[in-house]
């Protein structure tokens, strides 16, 4: 009884002492950051892209922060379930987090309801890869070019079919971009992941596949399938002979952007250090080389630009999904 | 196939054979816990792969792969708490036989057939991957939807004893199966706004918590009783099968292969499908189809080379074309990828050498888990003597690591117990789980193929008749479904006569 009624005197002191202890720790944290394994949140499964990705460059990281770098996949609702995890995290620098643009400024908008994450709750850091989209058919297909494939669209509305990988996806959202920049009405066939898509495509199941092009890429090289357009400013190293959708006068640009973030509320010189790192990482060449096997095209923007880049894209598909939902909540 | 033989040289290198051992190891452990999978098993070795060179990570990946399958079946014999979609079928008669003593027959007749019908795939692998592959692409939606039909066909065997119950738990499947966020319109159904449950209902937190917690539960409530129906009883723990039980099951074992093989191939389809489609046309082709269900060693010869046929079959895709064939070869294109190694042809023209090493250890990893479960196989029955309050939590603890290990989501571990609870009154008042676990797995691989037929097809019907390969695909439905009466007919009308 004694003993117990100490316990219940003493406690609120020394939880007191324990929060003080605390608190001087985080003022302390940033000069001896890090000093222990920095947790790496990837929101898809592993072996996928982004996953790939995320352990080549924890890989690099290491050797330039010092510690280790842990990656942990929370895969779920496209990608949600991760960024509520990042948002949601101790903003001490010891949880970063890999980004997916479009999908990650898309969702507070369209499962506004439901969406466990705020968009400011999550701060960029620094893109690595932009993967743009491409528009491809079956090596066997009459289909040449973009404009003999939209002429085609044009006439007969129902012999074209075309997959994406999921409603509200950059997939989706690249095809309707170019549906509405040719002026189309496209047949979607909705696939869950690039695999299934790739089948039906080379089976003669579907006319045409929407897609990334680090995922396709080897596919084009090897000569399966043919891709009519890249939806990027230029050319593609990895696939150089495919013409991007603006040349052959379809103004679209659409890709899926992959960088780092850390919850917005990380203290600044912490913000500072992992960003360097960031630089230092993804200005190696060894890196590069690295991500150019893979066919994943590095576009480094680090910090504001980063965040600026994220913004406008946010702003604009807010415009274009007010205007035009493409998901339909009744 | 040149590659062939600097490739037959690079497995039989000692770091290659410590590889494989330490894979097969790890897989058969994996694989024979209740509550982990071989998927959770693969992606538990990727960051190890990382540092290693591309021929031994892919050893390791290969080899944690089929074994863990294989070791799915431990569990599901004498536990009834399959890790994995893989092996429900096994716990069909693998338990009733362990329950009454002949574990040890059971593991041993699962053992030959996981090898024979590994190997089978692996041979087709090595052999004619390239030319099979076209499988994969011939079948589009509307044929995936005919395959789930035809799978969803299975469930009339297995609820035979039941049937009411059966249709009403497959029923019950099949609603849950409508949750989560619908790919086709991005509209939420059932998932009352929680973000967990837009992909649906997570598969494995269901089957684990239906077989695995609710055979906790079971084990721990009642005092004493473990697995084993008579304590008393002796067990016994032969190594091999005796002969006339492997001769008896040899066509099982070889068509189930074959299905294993075939549905492997097809990447929309999945390991299940092929273990429940083989249990059911070895149902069907027996002289004694009611004896399964209640400890019946075709039945569990059938799932597990079906099971392991699936091995070799989903590596033919992932690696001819680069579309992994199920969720445990997704993680494999990552393991390749890491290595520069980009899956589709260019791995037989490029990188031949560490393919092939690739396939051959496959080979010897299918005879290193056989020998292992073999030599294993005595030891492992006696799981059976221990008491179930101690076996119990044992079996809790493992479930609720390995559903939280599956996307490191805590919200997947309640719905686990949930289920685990849900499975325990089902299974006292006596309502099946298989057929809600089958319609769970199959009513979306049937609802996506469905609409997928139909935004191809502008909802014309007809597109599942005018398909060469889809009608042939209606016509096996029938069968499957007319059978049963026809020869029920056949034997009134002898009876009569």
């Amino acid at each position: 009884m004694v003993g117990k009624q100490r316990i219940t005197q003493w406690f609120p002191l020394t939880a007191m002492a324990a929060l003080i202890s605390v608190g001087t720790a985080t003022t302390t944290l940033a000069a001896d950051y890090p000093e222990k394994p920095i947790q790496l949140i990837v929101s898809y499964g592993e072996g996928g892209s982004t996953d790939t990705m995320a352990r080549i460059f924890a890989k690099y990281a290491e050797d330039v922060i010092g510690e280790r770098m842990v990656v942990v996949n929370k895969p779920g609702a496209g990608g949600e379930l991760g960024w509520v995890h990042l948002a949601n995290a101790e903003p001490d620098g010891y949880t970063i987090g890999l980004i997916n643009s479009p999908v990650v400024e898309v969702y507070p908008f369209t499962r506004e309801d439901t969406v466990g994450y705020e968009y400011e709750a999550i701060r960029p850091l620094a893109n690595v890869v932009t993967d743009p989209g491409i528009l491809a058919v079956d090596a066997d297909s009459p289909y040449q070019d973009l404009d003999a494939f939209v002429t085609a669209a044009q006439d007969d509305p129902d012999s074209i079919t075309v997959s994406h990988e999921g409603v509200g996806g950059d997939d989706h959202l690249a095809a309707i971009n170019f549906a509405k920049e040719a002026n189309l009405d496209l047949n979607f066939v909705t696939f869950n992941g690039n695999a299934e898509a790739t089948a039906a495509l080379l089976g003669g199941h579907i006319t045409a596949f929407e897609g990334n092009m680090s995922e396709a890429a080897s596919q084009v090289q090897e000569g399966e399938i043919r891709a009519l357009a890249v939806w990027s400013d230029e050319r593609m190293d990895a696939i150089p002979d495919v013409p991007t959708g603006k040349e052959q006068g379809y103004d679209v640009e659409a890709a899926a952007s992959r960088g780092f973030a850390v919850p917005a509320d990380v203290p600044q010189d912490i913000y500072d250090k992992l960003l360097d790192v960031m630089q230092e990482v993804i200005e190696d060449p060894e890196f590069r080389d690295e991500m150019a096997a893979l066919n994943m095209p590095v576009n480094p923007i680090y910090g504001q630009d980063y965040a600026d880049f994220l913004d406008a894209s946010h702003e604009r598909l807010k415009a274009l999904w007010e205007e035009d939902p493409w998901i339909d909540a009744e | 196939m040149d590659a062939l033989l600097p490739a037959l040289g690079n497995v039989f290198l000692p770091a290659a054979l410590l590889t494989l051992l330490v894979g097969t190891l790890a897989g058969v452990v994996i694989g024979s816990l209740p509550g982990l999978s071989s998927t959770m098993g693969v992606a538990l070795c990727i960051p190890i792969t990382f540092n290693m060179p591309p021929d031994l990570a892919l050893i390791l990946l290969g080899a944690v792969y089929v074994s863990s399958v294989y070791g799915g079946s431990v569990a599901a014999i004498l536990l009834r708490t399959p890790g994995t979609d893989a092996s429900i079928a096994t716990t069909f008669d693998g338990y009733p036989l362990a329950a009454a003593g002949r574990g040890g027959e059971a593991l041993g007749i699962a053992t030959i057939a996981s090898l024979i019908g590994g190997i089978f795939s692996v041979i087709v692998l090595l052999v004619i991957a390239p030319p099979l592959s076209t499988i994969a692409l011939a079948f589009g939606p509307q044929e995936y939807t005919l395959l789930a039909i035809f799978g969803l066909v299975t469930i009339i065997g297995v609820a035979s004893e039941r049937p009411l119950k059966g249709m009403l738990t497959a029923a019950m499947g099949l609603v849950l199966a409508c949750v989560g966020l619908d790919a086709f319109t991005g509209i939420q159904r059932f998932t009352f706004g929680q973000s967990e449950l837009f992909d649906g209902v997570p598969l494995l937190p269901a089957l684990i918590g239906l077989f695995s917690v609710s055979q906790a539960f079971n084990l721990s409530i009642p005092a004493g009783g473990g697995i084993l129906n008579d304590q008393s009883q002796p067990l016994q723990g032969r190594r091999l099968p005796p002969w006339q039980s492997i001769r008896r099951c040899f066509r099982t074992i070889m068509r189930s292969s074959v299905i294993g093989s075939i549905i492997g191939i097809l990447p929309g389809a999945g390991t299940s499908i092929a273990s429940f489609i083989s249990y059911n046309e070895a149902r069907r082709h027996s002289a004694t189809p009611e004896r399964f269900g209640k400890g019946e060693i075709e039945g569990v010869a059938a799932s597990e080379s079906a099971n392991n046929a699936v091995t070799g079959g989903t590596l033919i895709p992932t690696l001819t074309l680069g579309i992994p064939g199920n969720a445990v070869t997704a993680v494999f294109v990552g393991g390749l990828t890491i290595h520069g190694m980009i899956p589709g042809p260019s791995l037989f023209t490029d990188h031949a050498e560490t393919t092939y090493t690739l396939i051959l250890s496959l080979l010897l990893a299918n005879l290193l888990f056989a020998a292992l479960g073999l030599w294993l196989c005595r030891y492992l029955i006696v799981i059976t003597r221990v008491p179930g309050p101690v076996l119990g939590p044992m079996i809790l603890i493992f479930s609720v690591i390995g559903t939280y290990a599956l996307r490191n989501e805590i919200f997947d571990v309640w719905l686990t117990i949930a289920f685990g609870v849900i499975g325990y009154f089902m299974e006292r008042w006596r309502y099946p789980a298989a057929p809600l676990v089958i319609a769970l797995i199959l009513g979306p691989i049937l609802e996506v193929n469905f609409r997928r037929s139909m935004q191809i097809s502008h909802w014309d019907l007809s597109t599942f008749f005018t398909r060469p390969l889809s009608l042939a695909l209606c016509l096996l439905v029938i069968v499957a479904l007319a059978y049963p009466l026809w020869s029920r007919w056949r034997r009134r009308k002898t009876a009569l006569n």
